[in-house]
Order: structure tokens, then sequence, then C-alpha cells
């Protein structure tokens, strides 16, 4: 039997960020619950973390078992450094951040921003990467208690547990930042000219970079190393050599800067969290520009597919077209072909100079081979094709359009292949003319255009099969790096088995680019154009019997959960 | 009843999800030329049997036919007679109302021309001209609802099955809504819809088929279902509701 509650005052029970860490464990068991598989990917998945971990642990121990405290500080600095900068950079390139909690759904509730971003950071923290790249750099605990006794270990201790928040805030908030970027219509052309800078600098930097490399002798990157500890990029990983060099007074200091940072994070994440939250709902409505001009048809159909008939086929791809651009998620993968395209393979190839210079003497010329052209070009190919790997989780409950009217699988298939080509074989065209370009190689074109087709080729059938068989739903929500449900690790790993797939499916031309010598120059392009688009084809011709056989099945599986 | 199938039967569908029934063996035969009702409270199991019945959801038994084509066995046919509205999908909704349109009848297979001409008066009756270059994303819901009964219809179906087309519509865009179906009753086409507004069930339907718990509990016409009750009396006998005694949740008034 219910009292009335009379007193206005009721007490309100604080929230702590122990009820969101309850909340993501809650979800993510719930998430397993009756789907074995899942539990199957994720311990698999925990596995392979580990394996990392492991790795990562001796690398990091190492110098203090072999008593070397000028590799521990290179070790300290370089590879906290490397952690660093790969949490800010490969959910925005790989993997997306792992939305279990969207923040959008604390919209409602009566929390303070403070409350809701320091639950989120404390439910962020409990994920299978974050238990890895912890246990991984215990290995400069071990280091520092070896080199500097039980004191500098436990300062060491606390110093990588801090190193570790600032890995998952820096995360945190480039991705929020960036998807909120994108969101607004208004902003996408600025990103694209922001990363177009970004792309051109890439080229000087290296340029310096390999020079220090270069030149540089071991003190001198000891000295850089010193100097990087100083950074929020070294300084966490660093203090507890600090004490074991007898500099404790720099562990105050580095701590600072660590903590200064984390909070400056927090306070980004914080600003752009606010904004996810209230515009999900009304995400920059468009403008009415102008009437419409033209029937309905010929509204359709973007000037880029013009050449389309105005059949099933040319409005699937009219389609696709407009949501690649449109959809921001999309879009984002686009841009991050774009950018990966040009960067991966100029670095490869210029730092692949450096190395064979490294090994041979300064002699040999140290130019950048046809073959380790065409791998680097392998690597982009499969990169773009596995955009798709997961293309029928993009259009989520709305492929329920298509299964309604029937589309035939291979139909389905090959247009998709054909609206996502209509954007990215310009820019492999393009990735071509830059990459011989900057080698300064321009007959080399034809190698690097014909491995990418090739690799692209192969990639597009592989995809067809993983996107018909192994789909996902992707939230609901308008941030594009947003991965669904804790099992963020399973979906990298489809991911990853479809690129080496696609790659190793690639390897003839990398193959005949280091046997065939000066005949290749002629040959590669048209092997290559041949070879991936008969794979593509062939890919569709496949993979759509299994669709015709699927759809309902597809769509519930990319349909949402409620 | 013309022709000798009845528009949609269903026979014996049947649907679990993770062990939990949602659907028990639903037989259902809605003549051609009817105005159906699916009646039912949420968690029925409306939109399941719906989904079976035009092909978005693989039943675990039973079959279904349009016009006497088998949806699993020869979709190609049963789809093209069909216009489907579902509820709680989305549509492609990053592009405008005519591109929609486009799309939905080139993916049919219809003809340029037809296509830009029903989709020019489609948007027109529809009062959605005025959205002009507005993603469907940015539409209001009844703005959505009438888009989504737009590509229904665009083909010309013979059949038109909609899942809660109701819901969450103003008063005008739902009235609009129930003239153009009634037009299309009227000219020998059969509509299909779920609801759980009994006025609306009511005002329309010829006939009616109450669903509970995963199986119809009440069907036949309109009048043999009500009889000399009002349908709310029967729909919450049927399903066995639950009235307040006025104890409970006494906090609600200070």
């Amino acid at each position: 039997m219910a009292v009335p509650v009379s007193t206005p005052a009721e007490r309100v029970r604080p929230v702590s960020p122990r009820h969101f860490v309850r909340l993501k464990l809650r979800v993510m068991g719930n998430n397993f619950r009756g789907q074995g598989w899942r539990i199957a990917l994720f311990v698999v998945g925990v596995l392979v973390g580990l394996w990392f971990a492991a790795g990562g642990f001796l690398m990091f121990a190492a110098p203090g078992f072999a008593d070397e405290p000028r590799y521990a500080v290179m070790a300290a600095a370089f590879g906290g450094g490397v952690l660093v900068l790969g949490w800010l950079l490969l959910p925005l390139v790989f993997f997306g951040v792992d939305e279990t909690l969207d923040p959008a759904r604390f919209a409602l509730l009566p929390l303070s921003r403070r409350t809701l971003v320091t639950g989120l950071f404390a439910a962020a923290l409990i994920s299978v990467p974050v238990f890895a790249v912890l246990v991984a750099v215990a290995g400069l605990v071990v280091s520092a208690a070896l080199l500097g006794g039980a004191v500098a270990g436990v300062v060491a201790a606390v110093g990588v547990v801090a190193g570790v928040l600032l890995c998952v805030a820096a995360s945190r908030a480039v991705t929020s930042a960036f998807a909120t970027m994108l969101r607004s219509r208004r902003v996408r052309d600025l990103a694209a000219v922001l990363l177009a800078v970004v792309a051109a600098l890439l080229g000087p930097l290296q340029l310096v970079v390999l020079a220090a490399v270069r030149t540089a002798d071991w003190d001198r990157l000891v000295g850089v190393a010193r100097i990087v500890g100083w950074t929020p990029f070294g300084a966490p990983w660093t203090i507890g050599l600090d004490v074991a060099e007898g500099r404790a007074w720099a562990v105050p200091v580095k701590l600072l800067i660590t903590a200064v940072t984390i909070g400056a994070l927090l306070l980004w994440w914080s600003r752009s969290l606010e904004s996810a939250m209230v515009g999900a709902a009304s995400a920059a409505p468009t403008k009415t520009r102008q009437a419409p001009t033209g029937g309905a048809i010929a509204q359709l159909f973007p000037r880029a597919v013009g050449w389309a008939r105005r059949d099933r086929f040319g409005a699937l791809v009219a389609r696709e077209c407009r949501y690649w651009w449109r959809d921001a998620r999309r879009r984002a993968n686009l841009i991050t072909i774009a950018v990966v395209g040009i960067f991966v393979p100029v670095m490869v190839n210029l730092g692949g100079a450096g190395f064979a210079v490294g090994q041979e003497g300064f002699e040999s010329t140290g130019d950048p081979s046809p073959v380790l052209l065409s791998i680097s070009m392998i690597f982009v190919g499969v990169l773009a094709s596995v955009t798709l790997a997961n293309q029928f989780g993009f259009d989520g409950s709305a492929y329920a359009a298509n299964v309604v009217a029937g589309v035939p699988g291979r139909l389905e298939l090959r247009a998709r292949m054909t609206a996502f080509s209509v954007y990215v074989l310009p820019m492999l065209g393009l990735v071509s003319l830059i990459i011989s370009g900057v080698l300064g190689r321009p007959e080399w074109f034809g190698v690097a255009a014909g491995a990418l087709l090739a690799s692209y080729g192969v990639g597009l059938a592989i995809n067809g099969f993983i996107s018909v068989l192994g789909a996902y739903s992707l939230p609901e929500t308008s941030n594009p790096f947003a991965m669904n449900g804790g099992s963020g690790v399973a979906k990298s790993m489809l991911t990853l088995l479809s690129m080496v797939g696609s790659a190793a499916a690639a390897v003839p031309m990398v193959v005949a680019a280091g046997l065939l010598g000066d005949v290749w120059l002629w040959l590669a392009l048209p092997v290559g154009a041949a070879y991936g688009v008969g794979a593509a084809l062939l890919g569709a011709y496949l993979a759509g019997d299994v669709l015709d056989r699927r759809m309902p099945e597809l769509l519930s599986t990319v349909t949402p959960r409620r | 009843m013309t022709g000798e199938h009845p528009a949609l039967a269903l026979r014996g569908l049947a649907k679990q999800f993770d062990g939990k029934v949602a659907v028990a063996g639903v037989d259902l035969a809605v003549p051609a030329g009817s105005f159906y009702g699916l009646l039912g409270p949420n968690g029925a199991g409306k939109t399941t049997t719906l989904s079976m019945a035009v092909g978005l959801l693989r039943p675990d038994h039973g079959n279904a036919w349009v016009l006497g084509h088998d949806v699993w066995g020869d979709p190609v046919e049963a789809k093209r007679l069909l216009g489907v509205m579902p509820d709680g999908v989305r549509l492609f909704d990053r592009l405008t109302g005519a591109e929609l349109l486009a799309y939905h009848g080139l993916l049919r297979g219809m003809d340029p021309a037809v296509v830009d001409q029903r989709a020019a008066e489609l948007l027109d009756v529809l009062a959605l001209t005025d959205a002009g270059r507005t993603l469907v994303v940015d539409y209001s819901a009844g703005m959505k609802k009438k888009i989504g009964l737009a590509c229904a219809l665009l083909h010309g179906p013979r059949l038109l099955v909609l899942d809660e087309p109701f819901e969450a519509v103003d008063p005008v865009s739902a009235a609009l809504i129930r003239d153009i179906l009634h037009r299309y009753v009227v000219g020998g086409g059969t509509v299909v819809f779920s609801s759980h507004v009994m006025e609306v069930v009511e005002r329309l339907c010829s006939h009616v088929a109450i669903l509970a718990d995963g199986t119809i509990k009440r069907v036949g016409t309109l009048a043999e279902v009500r009889g000399e009750r009002s349908l709310e009396d029967v729909f919450v006998e049927v399903v066995g509701g639950r009235t307040a005694t006025g104890e409970e949740l006494a906090w609600l008034s200070r």
C-alpha cells in the first residue's frame, strides 16, 4: 500500500560514475544473452587483445630486464607517445568508438554535464582495448621497478594509469568533436579543405622525420625522447624512470601536465557532447534552397550518374550515390579513404627508401621499387573496398523497401558496387597520379593504378559476401563513428579478416611486379583492371545468389534492436 | 468476393523470437475488395504477422498468399501485386520526397514517364509539394506517414498492407489518408491495416480481426464482431484489460 509522499523536498540520491559503469556492464551482458556466436567472437577478441598486450608488455619491460635506462626512456616516451597517438587517430580511421551508452539517451535525465561526462568516461574505461593497453603498459612498471626499486615502480604504476586515462579521454574528445563537425552539413566543405591541408603537410613532415632518423645517433634520439617525455604524449609514461634516475622533482610536474591535459580533453568532450545530445533530433535541417527542377526522376539522379538508364539498376545506383554523400556515416568513410589513400603510400614508399638506405649503406640508390609500390597500393585498394563490408548496415531498416520490392540480389550488389566506385575510382586515379608524381617516376602510374584496381575489385567481391553474411546493425545515432553494443572487437575482427583475404587475392599483382620487370609497366594497368572488374562481377554474381536466399534474414540483422 | 482467390490468405503463420512466442499460428482470409482492420493491443503480434505476410520476416511455420501467389514461394509475382507501408521501419530518408518516389517507382520497374506523372500527382494530393527539397528525415511524423503511403501506392498495387497508418498523424492528415484509402477500396483495391484506434476501425472497416497474444481472438465482418455493443467494449473484453481501483498510484495526486 503506497503512502502519498507529501514532503516536497525529496532527497535526491547523487548519481555517481559507478551507475554508468554498472549500466554499461549490464548492456554488454544483455547483448550476449542467447547469442552464442557473439560470446565466441568476444572471447576471440579478448584473446587477440591479450596477444597484443603481451607483446607490448615484453617491449616495455625488456629494457628493465636488460638494465638499459637509455632504452627504457626511449621505449616509454616513444612507445607511450605512439599509444596516445593511436588512441587519437585509430578510432577516426578504422574501428569507430564503442557507443554502447549513447549520450543522446541521457538528454532527458536531470544530470549535470559534469556527472554525465565523468560517468560516460568511467563507462568508456570498461572495454577490451583499455584492458589490453593496461596490461601492455604494466611492462613500464616492471621496467621502472627493476631499474629504480619499489618506489619507482609505484610511481610508474600511477603514471601508467594516468596515461591510460589520457588515451581514453583523447579518443573520446576527438571522435566526438569530429562527429559534431561532420554532422553539420555547412561545415563539411571546411572539413574537406582541412583534410586536404593535413594531407599536404604530410610530405614535408615526412622528409623532416626521415632526415632526423638518418642523421640521428642514439644520444640524439634519447634527447628527443626526453623532450617527448615533457609533452602530454610522454609525460605519464616516463615518471617512473624519472624516479629511477633520481629526478623525483619531475614527477609532480609531469603528473600536473597529464592531469591538465585530461581535464582539457574532458572539457572539450563535454562541449561537443552537449551539441550531440541536443542536436541529435534536429541535425541541421536542409535549407529549402531553390524550388526543385524537373520531374521526380530527374531529381533522383545526380549529374555524376546521368549516364545510367532510368530503370531499377539506375535507381539503385542513384540512391546509393546520394547516400554516400548525404549520410554523415558514409561520408566519414569516404573522407577516411581519401586521407589514408594519400598518406599511407607516401609514407610507405618514402619510408621504404629510408629503410633501404639503412640496410645497404649509402651507396644504393634507395629508390622505392614497383614491388613496394604495389604492396602499398594494395593496402589502399583493400582499405577502400572494406568500407562496403557492412554496406547493408548503413541502410538499417530502410533496406525493407528493397526487400518489399523484391530486388534481385545480383542487381542489388552490382548497383552498390557501381555507386561506390563513382566516388572511389576517381580517388584511386588521383592517388596513382600523386604517388607516381611524388616518387618522381611517372612511368609507374600504370603499376600503381593496376594494383589499386585489382585489389579494389577483389575487395569488392569479398566484401560482397561479408556484407551479406556478416552484416550487423549500426546504432541510429548521428555519430558516424558509433559502434554498437560492446562487440566492437568482434566487428573489427571481421573487417580484418576481409582485408587479409582481399590482400591475399591481390598478391599476384605484387608477384608480377617483381618478376616481369619493365613489361609490367605497360601490362599492369590493363591486367589489373581486368582482374579487378572480373573479380567484382564474379563476386556480385555469387554473393547475389546468397543474398536472394536470405534477404529477410539480412533485414532483421541490420535492423537495430530497440 | 471477386475472383477465386482471397486478396490475402494466411495459414498457420507462427514466429518465435529467442524462444518467446510472438505469433502462434494465425489463419486469416481477407476477401478481395474489403477494408480489413487488424486490431490488437501493443505487443499482440500485429507487426510480426503483417511482416510475415508481406515477405519481410521469414515465418517459422505457415505460409501467406497474395491473390493466390505464394509470398515465400513465388515472391516476384506476389510482391508486384502488393503495396506495403511498414511501421517502425525507416524510409530511405536522406532523399527528398520526390526522389524517394522516383526511387520506389523505378525499383518497381515502372516506366519513367509514368513515375514522374504519378509522383507529381501524389505529392500534390498529399500536400507534400511545399516540402520541396526538404529531406524526408526532416519531415514531421505525419508527413513521413504520408510519403510512406505514397510510396506504397505508386505502382498501383491490388493489395495494400499498412502497419499503423494512423499512428502519430494529425487529424487533417488522417482525414486525407482515410479519403485516399476509401477511394482505393471503392476502385476495387483491398486494404489491410493494423491499428489500435477503435474509432478509425469502426468508421472505415468492412471486416475486423482482433489479435491478442499472437492468436486471432475474433474475426468476421464488423457487424459480426461488434454485435450489439461498441467495438471498444468487445476489444477490452477479448483482450482482458484491467481496470484501475483508484488505490494505487496515490502519490500522483498531491
